[in-house]
Protein backbone atom coordinates (compact mmCIF):
# COMPACT_ATOMS: atom_id res chain seq x y z
CA UNK A 1 0.00 0.00 0.00
CA UNK A 2 1.05 3.74 0.73
CA UNK A 3 2.13 5.60 -2.29
CA UNK A 4 5.41 7.18 -1.76
CA UNK A 5 6.00 11.18 -1.25
CA UNK A 6 9.01 12.61 -2.12
CA UNK A 7 10.67 13.90 1.06
CA UNK A 8 9.61 17.48 1.35
CA UNK A 9 12.47 20.74 1.12
CA UNK A 10 11.52 23.65 3.37
CA UNK A 11 11.74 26.20 1.22
CA UNK A 12 10.94 25.10 -2.25
CA UNK A 13 9.39 27.07 -4.51
CA UNK A 14 9.08 24.44 -7.08
CA UNK A 15 9.41 26.32 -10.43
CA UNK A 16 13.33 25.27 -12.71
CA UNK A 17 14.58 28.68 -13.33
CA UNK A 18 14.55 30.07 -10.16
CA UNK A 19 18.44 28.56 -9.25
CA UNK A 20 21.42 29.43 -10.11
CA UNK A 21 22.60 28.62 -13.16
CA UNK A 22 25.36 25.77 -13.46
CA UNK A 23 28.72 26.26 -14.75
CA UNK A 24 28.89 25.02 -18.27
CA UNK A 25 29.39 20.97 -18.47
CA UNK A 26 27.32 20.48 -14.97
CA UNK A 27 24.64 18.64 -16.52
CA UNK A 28 26.76 16.78 -18.37
CA UNK A 29 28.94 16.05 -15.41
CA UNK A 30 25.44 14.43 -13.71
CA UNK A 31 24.89 13.11 -16.73
CA UNK A 32 27.96 10.96 -16.06
CA UNK A 33 27.29 10.70 -12.59
CA UNK A 34 23.89 9.32 -12.73
CA UNK A 35 24.47 7.27 -15.81
CA UNK A 36 24.13 4.05 -14.61
CA UNK A 37 20.61 5.22 -12.88
CA UNK A 38 19.44 6.90 -15.42
CA UNK A 39 19.78 3.40 -17.45
CA UNK A 40 18.26 1.83 -14.93
CA UNK A 41 15.34 4.20 -14.82
CA UNK A 42 14.61 4.26 -18.66
CA UNK A 43 15.12 0.52 -18.70
CA UNK A 44 11.76 0.43 -16.19
CA UNK A 45 9.79 3.13 -17.76
CA UNK A 46 10.47 1.65 -21.25
CA UNK A 47 10.22 -1.74 -20.15
CA UNK A 48 12.88 -2.91 -22.42
CA UNK A 49 16.55 -2.50 -21.90
CA UNK A 50 17.23 -2.08 -25.59
CA UNK A 51 14.96 0.67 -26.06
CA UNK A 52 16.28 2.32 -22.85
CA UNK A 53 19.83 2.62 -23.82
CA UNK A 54 18.03 4.41 -27.54
CA UNK A 55 16.45 6.59 -24.90
CA UNK A 56 19.56 7.39 -22.92
CA UNK A 57 21.65 8.25 -26.36
CA UNK A 58 19.02 10.47 -27.24
CA UNK A 59 19.12 12.18 -24.00
CA UNK A 60 22.76 12.61 -24.56
CA UNK A 61 22.13 14.13 -28.16
CA UNK A 62 19.37 16.46 -26.14
CA UNK A 63 22.31 17.73 -23.51
CA UNK A 64 24.47 18.46 -26.32
CA UNK A 65 21.97 21.62 -26.96
CA UNK A 66 22.61 24.41 -24.24
CA UNK A 67 19.21 25.32 -21.84
CA UNK A 68 18.35 29.15 -21.84
CA UNK A 69 17.45 28.30 -18.47
CA UNK A 70 19.38 28.01 -15.60
CA UNK A 71 19.13 24.31 -13.99
CA UNK A 72 18.47 24.88 -10.19
CA UNK A 73 18.76 20.34 -9.69
CA UNK A 74 20.83 18.99 -12.60
CA UNK A 75 19.03 15.44 -11.43
CA UNK A 76 15.85 15.96 -11.22
CA UNK A 77 16.18 17.93 -14.12
CA UNK A 78 18.10 15.07 -16.50
CA UNK A 79 15.52 12.24 -14.59
CA UNK A 80 12.38 14.27 -15.82
CA UNK A 81 14.33 14.78 -19.78
CA UNK A 82 14.20 11.04 -20.00
CA UNK A 83 10.95 10.65 -18.58
CA UNK A 84 9.41 13.07 -21.04
CA UNK A 85 11.39 11.32 -23.84
CA UNK A 86 9.99 8.06 -23.13
CA UNK A 87 6.21 9.99 -23.21
CA UNK A 88 7.09 11.58 -26.18
CA UNK A 89 7.68 7.85 -27.48
CA UNK A 90 4.77 6.74 -26.24
CA UNK A 91 2.52 9.81 -27.63
CA UNK A 92 3.72 9.39 -30.67
CA UNK A 93 3.13 5.65 -30.98
CA UNK A 94 -0.77 6.59 -29.31
CA UNK A 95 -1.18 9.08 -32.19
CA UNK A 96 0.28 6.19 -34.68
CA UNK A 97 -2.64 3.80 -33.12
CA UNK A 98 -5.35 6.63 -33.06
CA UNK A 99 -4.61 7.00 -36.73
CA UNK A 100 -4.61 3.39 -37.55
CA UNK A 101 -7.86 1.75 -35.45
CA UNK A 102 -10.29 4.56 -34.69
CA UNK A 103 -10.26 5.31 -30.65
CA UNK A 104 -13.59 4.60 -29.91
CA UNK A 105 -14.41 0.38 -29.69
CA UNK A 106 -17.11 -0.81 -31.11
CA UNK A 107 -18.54 -2.31 -28.19
CA UNK A 108 -20.14 1.35 -27.56
CA UNK A 109 -19.03 3.09 -23.67
CA UNK A 110 -21.98 5.16 -22.49
CA UNK A 111 -19.12 7.83 -20.88
CA UNK A 112 -18.49 8.69 -24.50
CA UNK A 113 -21.53 11.54 -25.31
CA UNK A 114 -23.52 9.54 -27.94
CA UNK A 115 -23.62 12.90 -30.28
CA UNK A 116 -20.27 12.77 -30.56
CA UNK A 117 -19.35 9.12 -31.33
CA UNK A 118 -18.50 8.76 -34.47
CA UNK A 119 -19.18 5.38 -36.76
CA UNK A 120 -16.78 2.76 -35.83
CA UNK A 121 -16.71 1.28 -39.09
CA UNK A 122 -14.95 4.56 -40.75
CA UNK A 123 -11.33 5.15 -40.05
CA UNK A 124 -10.36 7.87 -37.31
CA UNK A 125 -10.15 11.13 -37.93
CA UNK A 126 -7.93 12.82 -35.47
CA UNK A 127 -10.03 16.35 -35.85
CA UNK A 128 -12.98 13.99 -34.61
CA UNK A 129 -10.74 12.16 -31.74
CA UNK A 130 -9.58 15.20 -30.93
CA UNK A 131 -13.67 16.59 -30.18
CA UNK A 132 -14.35 13.79 -28.51
CA UNK A 133 -11.37 13.35 -26.04
CA UNK A 134 -12.22 17.09 -25.27
CA UNK A 135 -15.58 16.53 -24.53
CA UNK A 136 -14.58 13.02 -22.37
CA UNK A 137 -11.79 14.95 -20.60
CA UNK A 138 -14.43 18.05 -20.23
CA UNK A 139 -17.02 15.97 -18.57
CA UNK A 140 -14.16 14.15 -16.53
CA UNK A 141 -13.54 17.33 -14.85
CA UNK A 142 -16.49 18.73 -14.29
CA UNK A 143 -16.78 15.80 -12.15
CA UNK A 144 -14.09 15.94 -10.17
CA UNK A 145 -14.59 16.51 -6.66
CA UNK A 146 -14.01 19.97 -5.38
CA UNK A 147 -10.44 20.22 -4.21
CA UNK A 148 -9.16 18.00 -7.18
CA UNK A 149 -10.68 20.33 -9.91
CA UNK A 150 -9.46 23.50 -8.51
CA UNK A 151 -5.93 22.08 -8.16
CA UNK A 152 -6.26 21.35 -12.00
CA UNK A 153 -7.70 24.30 -13.10
CA UNK A 154 -4.76 26.22 -11.09
CA UNK A 155 -2.22 23.55 -12.36
CA UNK A 156 -3.16 22.87 -16.30
CA UNK A 157 -5.65 26.31 -17.13
CA UNK A 158 -3.54 28.91 -15.43
CA UNK A 159 -0.40 27.08 -15.41
CA UNK A 160 0.44 28.11 -11.84
CA UNK A 161 3.33 25.89 -10.16
CA UNK A 162 2.36 23.52 -7.14
CA UNK A 163 3.98 25.48 -4.57
CA UNK A 164 1.80 28.28 -5.91
CA UNK A 165 -0.98 26.33 -5.75
CA UNK A 166 -0.49 25.25 -2.14
CA UNK A 167 -0.34 28.58 -1.15
CA UNK A 168 -3.48 29.63 -2.68
CA UNK A 169 -5.22 26.71 -1.92
CA UNK A 170 -3.90 26.85 1.62
CA UNK A 171 -2.87 23.38 1.57
CA UNK A 172 0.29 21.42 1.52
CA UNK A 173 2.25 20.92 -1.35
CA UNK A 174 1.74 17.17 -0.93
CA UNK A 175 -1.81 17.91 -0.59
CA UNK A 176 -1.67 19.75 -4.18
CA UNK A 177 0.22 16.34 -5.00
CA UNK A 178 -2.39 14.68 -3.56
CA UNK A 179 -5.47 16.13 -5.48
CA UNK A 180 -3.34 16.53 -8.64
CA UNK A 181 -2.77 12.74 -8.63
CA UNK A 182 -7.22 12.02 -7.45
CA UNK A 183 -7.92 14.53 -10.89
CA UNK A 184 -5.20 12.86 -13.31
CA UNK A 185 -6.25 9.14 -12.12
CA UNK A 186 -9.85 10.19 -13.19
CA UNK A 187 -8.84 11.29 -16.22
CA UNK A 188 -6.69 8.47 -17.22
CA UNK A 189 -10.28 6.40 -16.09
CA UNK A 190 -11.83 8.68 -18.44
CA UNK A 191 -9.81 8.01 -21.55
CA UNK A 192 -9.33 4.42 -20.70
CA UNK A 193 -12.85 4.01 -20.67
CA UNK A 194 -13.54 5.72 -23.60
CA UNK A 195 -11.17 3.30 -25.30
CA UNK A 196 -8.65 5.54 -25.88
CA UNK A 197 -5.64 3.29 -23.93
CA UNK A 198 -7.32 0.09 -25.26
CA UNK A 199 -4.18 -1.19 -27.26
CA UNK A 200 -1.93 -0.56 -24.60
CA UNK A 201 -3.87 -1.90 -21.93
CA UNK A 202 -4.47 -4.87 -23.08
CA UNK A 203 -0.20 -4.97 -24.45
CA UNK A 204 -0.31 -4.45 -20.34
CA UNK A 205 -2.54 -6.89 -19.77
CA UNK A 206 -0.13 -9.49 -21.44
CA UNK A 207 2.45 -8.98 -20.15
CA UNK A 208 1.14 -9.11 -16.67
CA UNK A 209 -0.08 -12.53 -17.80
CA UNK A 210 3.08 -13.96 -18.99
CA UNK A 211 5.10 -12.17 -16.12
CA UNK A 212 2.89 -13.84 -13.48
CA UNK A 213 3.02 -10.96 -11.52
CA UNK A 214 0.72 -10.77 -8.57
CA UNK A 215 1.45 -8.49 -5.28
CA UNK A 216 -1.06 -9.42 -3.15
CA UNK A 217 -3.69 -7.73 -2.13
CA UNK A 218 -6.80 -7.41 -4.65
CA UNK A 219 -8.92 -5.38 -1.43
CA UNK B 1 -11.73 -1.34 -12.95
CA UNK B 2 -9.57 -4.29 -10.27
CA UNK B 3 -9.20 -2.55 -6.87
CA UNK B 4 -5.52 -3.84 -7.89
CA UNK B 5 -6.03 -1.52 -11.08
CA UNK B 6 -6.77 1.13 -9.02
CA UNK B 7 -4.35 1.16 -6.75
CA UNK B 8 -1.62 1.24 -8.84
CA UNK B 9 -3.41 3.84 -10.88
CA UNK B 10 -3.37 5.71 -7.50
CA UNK B 11 0.57 5.16 -7.01
CA UNK B 12 1.16 6.27 -10.08
CA UNK B 13 -1.11 9.83 -10.35
CA UNK B 14 1.22 10.13 -7.29
CA UNK B 15 4.15 9.83 -9.39
CA UNK B 16 3.12 11.66 -11.94
CA UNK B 17 2.01 14.49 -9.84
CA UNK B 18 5.40 14.78 -8.02
CA UNK B 19 7.56 14.15 -10.78
CA UNK B 20 7.29 18.17 -11.66
CA UNK B 21 9.03 19.08 -8.54
CA UNK B 22 12.81 19.41 -8.15
CA UNK B 23 12.45 16.82 -5.17
CA UNK B 24 11.12 14.05 -6.70
CA UNK B 25 12.51 10.53 -5.77
CA UNK B 26 13.72 9.58 -8.97
CA UNK B 27 15.23 6.23 -7.63
CA UNK B 28 12.04 5.30 -5.03
CA UNK B 29 10.27 5.81 -8.54
CA UNK B 30 12.76 3.58 -10.65
CA UNK B 31 12.12 0.85 -8.02
CA UNK B 32 8.41 1.25 -7.46
CA UNK B 33 8.82 0.85 -11.85
CA UNK B 34 10.46 -2.24 -11.27
CA UNK B 35 7.75 -3.91 -9.18
CA UNK B 36 5.60 -4.92 -11.13
CA UNK B 37 5.30 -4.52 -15.13
CA UNK B 38 1.48 -3.09 -14.91
CA UNK B 39 3.60 -0.16 -13.42
CA UNK B 40 4.85 1.22 -16.14
CA UNK B 41 1.82 0.63 -18.59
CA UNK B 42 -0.60 2.57 -16.02
CA UNK B 43 1.84 5.30 -15.20
CA UNK B 44 2.56 5.79 -19.04
CA UNK B 45 -1.23 6.07 -19.39
CA UNK B 46 -1.75 8.55 -16.62
CA UNK B 47 0.87 10.40 -18.14
CA UNK B 48 -0.54 10.48 -21.39
CA UNK B 49 -3.78 11.64 -20.36
CA UNK B 50 -2.61 14.65 -18.66
CA UNK B 51 -0.29 15.40 -21.88
CA UNK B 52 -3.62 15.40 -23.54
CA UNK B 53 -5.00 17.30 -21.36
CA UNK B 54 -2.33 19.50 -22.14
CA UNK B 55 -3.14 19.54 -25.87
CA UNK B 56 -6.36 19.95 -25.80
CA UNK B 57 -6.61 23.31 -22.64
CA UNK B 58 -6.90 25.41 -25.03
CA UNK B 59 -10.49 24.12 -26.59
CA UNK B 60 -11.68 23.30 -22.97
CA UNK B 61 -13.55 25.68 -20.89
CA UNK B 62 -12.31 26.13 -17.07
CA UNK B 63 -15.49 24.41 -14.93
CA UNK B 64 -15.61 27.91 -13.59
CA UNK B 65 -16.70 29.80 -16.70
CA UNK B 66 -18.64 26.43 -17.68
CA UNK B 67 -21.84 28.61 -18.21
CA UNK B 68 -20.41 30.40 -20.99
CA UNK B 69 -20.18 28.22 -24.37
CA UNK B 70 -16.45 27.61 -25.38
CA UNK B 71 -16.63 29.49 -28.23
CA UNK B 72 -18.09 32.17 -27.31
CA UNK B 73 -15.91 31.86 -23.61
CA UNK B 74 -15.10 35.63 -24.48
CA UNK B 75 -17.75 37.25 -22.50
CA UNK B 76 -15.86 37.17 -19.28
CA UNK B 77 -18.28 39.41 -16.83
CA UNK B 78 -17.23 41.82 -14.29
CA UNK B 79 -18.39 40.89 -11.37
CA UNK B 80 -17.31 44.05 -9.23
CA UNK B 81 -17.62 43.10 -5.46
CA UNK B 82 -19.37 40.18 -5.89
CA UNK B 83 -16.10 38.49 -7.35
CA UNK B 84 -16.79 35.49 -5.53
CA UNK B 85 -14.20 32.76 -5.19
CA UNK B 86 -11.74 34.87 -7.52
CA UNK B 87 -11.79 37.07 -5.14
CA UNK B 88 -10.84 35.35 -2.48
CA UNK B 89 -8.08 33.11 -4.85
CA UNK B 90 -6.58 36.86 -5.53
CA UNK B 91 -6.58 37.29 -1.25
CA UNK B 92 -4.90 34.43 -0.65
CA UNK B 93 -2.28 35.05 -3.56
CA UNK B 94 -1.53 38.28 -2.07
CA UNK B 95 -1.42 37.01 1.08
CA UNK B 96 1.09 34.69 -0.84
CA UNK B 97 2.82 37.24 -2.41
CA UNK B 98 3.40 39.25 0.55
CA UNK B 99 5.38 36.38 2.35
CA UNK B 100 7.47 36.43 -0.65
CA UNK B 101 8.82 39.76 -0.12
CA UNK B 102 8.91 38.97 3.55
CA UNK B 103 12.48 36.33 2.16
CA UNK B 104 13.44 38.55 -0.78
CA UNK B 105 17.09 36.97 -0.45
CA UNK B 106 16.31 33.46 -1.21
CA UNK B 107 14.35 34.52 -4.50
CA UNK B 108 14.53 37.73 -5.77
CA UNK B 109 16.96 39.92 -6.95
CA UNK B 110 16.52 43.88 -6.60
CA UNK B 111 13.62 44.86 -9.32
CA UNK B 112 15.09 46.64 -11.99
CA UNK B 113 12.71 49.39 -13.12
CA UNK B 114 12.33 51.04 -16.49
CA UNK B 115 10.55 54.52 -17.19
CA UNK B 116 10.72 56.00 -20.42
CA UNK B 117 9.63 59.70 -21.17
CA UNK B 118 9.39 61.43 -24.66
CA UNK B 119 10.63 58.46 -26.40
CA UNK B 120 9.79 54.39 -26.47
CA UNK B 121 12.54 51.92 -26.01
CA UNK B 122 13.53 48.23 -26.13
CA UNK B 123 14.22 46.28 -23.14
CA UNK B 124 16.10 42.76 -23.89
CA UNK B 125 15.42 39.66 -21.77
CA UNK B 126 18.25 36.93 -21.31
CA UNK B 127 16.52 34.97 -22.80
CA UNK B 128 16.26 36.02 -26.14
CA UNK B 129 12.72 38.20 -25.55
CA UNK B 130 12.21 41.54 -26.05
CA UNK B 131 10.08 44.16 -24.75
CA UNK B 132 9.48 47.05 -26.11
CA UNK B 133 7.97 49.84 -23.69
CA UNK B 134 6.18 52.65 -25.24
CA UNK B 135 6.40 56.48 -23.89
CA UNK B 136 5.78 57.88 -20.86
CA UNK B 137 5.42 54.49 -19.16
CA UNK B 138 6.76 52.18 -16.96
CA UNK B 139 7.77 48.69 -16.24
CA UNK B 140 9.69 46.94 -13.48
CA UNK B 141 10.82 43.44 -13.82
CA UNK B 142 11.96 41.56 -10.86
CA UNK B 143 13.08 38.04 -9.51
CA UNK B 144 14.28 36.95 -12.56
CA UNK B 145 12.48 38.03 -15.54
CA UNK B 146 9.74 36.25 -14.35
CA UNK B 147 7.29 38.79 -12.72
CA UNK B 148 6.50 42.27 -14.54
CA UNK B 149 4.66 45.30 -13.23
CA UNK B 150 3.40 47.89 -16.22
CA UNK B 151 2.01 50.96 -16.30
CA UNK B 152 1.42 52.51 -19.68
CA UNK B 153 1.95 50.39 -22.14
CA UNK B 154 4.36 47.74 -23.92
CA UNK B 155 4.98 45.38 -26.63
CA UNK B 156 5.91 42.27 -25.66
CA UNK B 157 7.82 39.94 -28.24
CA UNK B 158 8.14 36.91 -25.27
CA UNK B 159 9.78 33.83 -26.91
CA UNK B 160 8.10 30.47 -25.89
CA UNK B 161 9.45 28.18 -22.51
CA UNK B 162 6.93 26.28 -20.66
CA UNK B 163 8.87 26.12 -17.86
CA UNK B 164 9.07 29.51 -17.07
CA UNK B 165 6.17 31.09 -15.46
CA UNK B 166 5.97 34.85 -16.21
CA UNK B 167 3.49 37.09 -15.24
CA UNK B 168 3.04 40.71 -16.31
CA UNK B 169 0.28 42.61 -13.65
CA UNK B 170 -1.21 45.89 -15.48
CA UNK B 171 -3.79 47.38 -13.23
CA UNK B 172 -6.25 44.57 -11.96
CA UNK B 173 -5.15 42.21 -14.56
CA UNK B 174 -2.59 39.40 -14.93
CA UNK B 175 -1.48 38.31 -17.61
CA UNK B 176 0.45 34.77 -17.54
CA UNK B 177 1.27 31.80 -19.57
CA UNK B 178 2.63 33.78 -22.26
CA UNK B 179 4.86 32.89 -25.43
CA UNK B 180 4.24 35.17 -27.93
CA UNK B 181 3.74 38.43 -29.19
CA UNK B 182 1.04 40.98 -27.78
CA UNK B 183 0.11 44.32 -26.79
CA UNK B 184 -0.48 45.72 -23.42
CA UNK B 185 -1.58 49.51 -22.69
CA UNK B 186 -2.64 50.32 -19.09
CA UNK B 187 -4.10 53.46 -18.49
CA UNK B 188 -5.57 54.73 -15.17
CA UNK B 189 -8.57 51.96 -14.75
CA UNK B 190 -8.81 50.95 -18.67
CA UNK B 191 -6.02 47.77 -19.43
CA UNK B 192 -6.24 46.55 -23.26
CA UNK B 193 -4.44 42.97 -24.18
CA UNK B 194 -4.27 42.85 -27.68
CA UNK B 195 -2.69 39.45 -28.91
CA UNK B 196 -0.72 39.18 -32.25
CA UNK B 197 0.43 36.17 -32.13
CA UNK B 198 0.34 32.36 -29.95
CA UNK B 199 -1.99 33.19 -27.03
CA UNK B 200 -2.21 34.48 -22.71
CA UNK B 201 -4.09 34.46 -20.33
CA UNK B 202 -5.94 36.79 -18.31
CA UNK B 203 -7.22 36.70 -14.94
CA UNK B 204 -8.38 39.10 -12.26
CA UNK B 205 -9.94 39.48 -9.37
CA UNK B 206 -12.35 41.57 -10.69
CA UNK B 207 -13.24 38.82 -13.21
CA UNK B 208 -15.25 36.09 -13.01
CA UNK B 209 -13.28 33.57 -14.43
CA UNK B 210 -10.07 33.67 -16.63
CA UNK B 211 -9.72 34.09 -20.04
CA UNK B 212 -7.73 33.25 -22.72
CA UNK B 213 -6.65 35.34 -25.55
CA UNK B 214 -5.76 34.06 -28.90
CA UNK B 215 -4.30 35.86 -31.52
CA UNK B 216 -6.24 37.87 -32.93
CA UNK B 217 -8.21 38.92 -29.88
CA UNK B 218 -8.08 42.14 -27.42
CA UNK B 219 -9.28 42.37 -24.36
CA UNK B 220 -10.57 45.68 -23.06
CA UNK B 221 -10.72 45.84 -19.45
CA UNK B 222 -12.67 49.20 -17.90
CA UNK B 223 -12.61 49.11 -14.00
CA UNK B 224 -14.40 52.87 -14.20
CA UNK B 225 -17.45 51.91 -15.75
CA UNK B 226 -17.36 47.95 -14.90
CA UNK B 227 -16.84 47.02 -18.29
CA UNK B 228 -14.89 43.95 -19.93
CA UNK B 229 -14.75 42.39 -23.11
CA UNK B 230 -13.18 40.92 -26.14
CA UNK B 231 -13.04 41.40 -29.44
CA UNK B 232 -11.47 40.10 -32.83
CA UNK B 233 -8.63 42.83 -34.23
CA UNK B 234 -6.63 43.03 -36.94
CA UNK B 235 -3.65 41.26 -36.14
CA UNK B 236 -1.32 43.92 -37.09
CA UNK B 237 -3.15 46.76 -34.86
CA UNK B 238 -1.57 45.64 -32.10
CA UNK B 239 1.16 47.11 -30.81
CA UNK B 240 0.33 49.87 -34.14
CA UNK B 241 2.13 52.44 -31.96
CA UNK B 242 5.09 51.24 -33.19
CA UNK B 243 4.78 52.52 -36.30
CA UNK B 244 2.72 55.83 -35.30
CA UNK B 245 -0.53 54.48 -35.76
CA UNK B 246 -3.12 53.81 -33.33
CA UNK B 247 -6.57 51.98 -34.35
CA UNK B 248 -9.48 51.54 -32.22
CA UNK B 249 -13.03 49.61 -32.11
CA UNK B 250 -15.61 50.96 -29.98
CA UNK B 251 -13.33 52.13 -27.76
CA UNK B 252 -14.68 54.70 -25.22
CA UNK B 253 -13.21 58.40 -26.00
CA UNK B 254 -11.64 58.20 -22.52
CA UNK B 255 -9.01 55.89 -23.71
CA UNK B 256 -8.12 57.52 -27.12
CA UNK B 257 -7.22 60.34 -25.24
CA UNK B 258 -5.21 58.91 -22.73
CA UNK B 259 -3.46 57.21 -25.80
CA UNK B 260 -2.95 60.58 -27.75
CA UNK B 261 -1.56 62.11 -24.38
CA UNK B 262 1.20 59.37 -24.17
CA UNK B 263 1.91 58.39 -27.40
CA UNK B 264 1.33 62.01 -29.33
CA UNK B 265 2.90 64.16 -26.67
CA UNK B 266 -0.51 66.31 -25.97
CA UNK B 267 -2.61 66.63 -22.70
CA UNK B 268 -6.32 65.52 -23.64
CA UNK B 269 -8.84 65.21 -21.34
CA UNK B 270 -12.37 64.94 -22.27
CA UNK B 271 -15.57 65.90 -20.66
CA UNK B 272 -17.17 63.78 -18.20
CA UNK B 273 -20.46 63.32 -20.79
CA UNK B 274 -18.34 61.96 -23.70
CA UNK B 275 -16.00 59.65 -21.60
CA UNK B 276 -18.10 56.65 -22.69
CA UNK B 277 -18.49 57.39 -26.56
CA UNK B 278 -17.23 55.13 -28.35
CA UNK B 279 -14.94 55.75 -31.19
CA UNK B 280 -13.79 53.33 -34.29
CA UNK B 281 -10.68 54.48 -36.78
CA UNK B 282 -7.30 54.69 -37.08
CA UNK B 283 -5.46 57.63 -36.00
CA UNK B 284 -1.88 58.99 -37.04
CA UNK B 285 0.39 60.13 -34.06
CA UNK B 286 3.07 61.01 -35.40
CA UNK B 287 1.93 64.95 -34.80
CA UNK B 288 0.04 65.46 -31.84
CA UNK B 289 -2.27 68.12 -32.76
CA UNK B 290 -3.48 66.39 -36.01
CA UNK B 291 -4.25 63.50 -34.33
CA UNK B 292 -6.80 65.25 -31.82
CA UNK B 293 -8.28 67.23 -35.17
CA UNK B 294 -8.92 63.95 -36.38
CA UNK B 295 -10.87 62.45 -33.89
CA UNK B 296 -12.71 65.26 -33.15
CA UNK B 297 -14.01 65.64 -36.77
CA UNK B 298 -14.38 62.38 -36.60
CA UNK B 299 -16.38 62.34 -33.88
CA UNK B 300 -18.74 65.73 -34.14
CA UNK B 301 -16.69 66.90 -30.89
CA UNK B 302 -15.38 70.09 -30.09
CA UNK B 303 -11.60 70.68 -28.95
CA UNK B 304 -10.84 73.34 -26.30
CA UNK B 305 -7.47 74.41 -25.08
CA UNK B 306 -4.01 76.08 -26.25
CA UNK B 307 -0.60 75.16 -26.39
CA UNK B 308 -0.31 71.42 -25.48
CA UNK B 309 -3.54 71.23 -23.05
CA UNK B 310 -6.53 70.20 -24.50
CA UNK B 311 -9.88 68.92 -23.57
CA UNK B 312 -12.44 67.34 -26.05
CA UNK B 313 -16.30 69.08 -24.93
CA UNK B 314 -19.84 68.62 -27.06
CA UNK B 315 -20.21 70.62 -29.96
CA UNK B 316 -21.74 74.08 -28.64
CA UNK B 317 -24.34 74.74 -30.53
Amino acid sequence: MGARYPLMRIVDFGAVGRGRALPEGGLAATFELERAALLRFLAARAGNADEAEDFLQDLWIKLQTPTSAPVANPKAYLFRMANNLVLDARRARQRAMTRDRGWINADGDDDCAPEDRKDPGLPADEEIAARQEAQVLQNAIDALPDGARRALVLYRFEERGQAEIAQIMGISRSGVEKHLAVAMKHLRKALCDCGLFATAASEGQENTKGHGLETGSTA
Amino acid sequence: MSGEEDRIASEAAIWHAASANDDMDWDGFTTWLEADPRHAVIYDEIALADARLQELTPTLTPPLMAANDAAEAEHATYQGRHAGWWRWAGGALAACLVAVLAVPQFLQTDPHIYETADASRTIALADGSHIALAPHSRLQIADGEQDMELSGGAWFNISHDPSRKLTITAGQLQISDIGTQFDVQHNGDGVRVNVAEGTVNVSSQALSAPVRLEAGRGLLFDASNGVSRVNAIPLEDAGSWRSGRLSYQSMPLALVASDITRYAGVQVTVAETLRNREFSGTLIVTDGKTALRDLSQLMGVDVTGNGDSFRLVPPDR
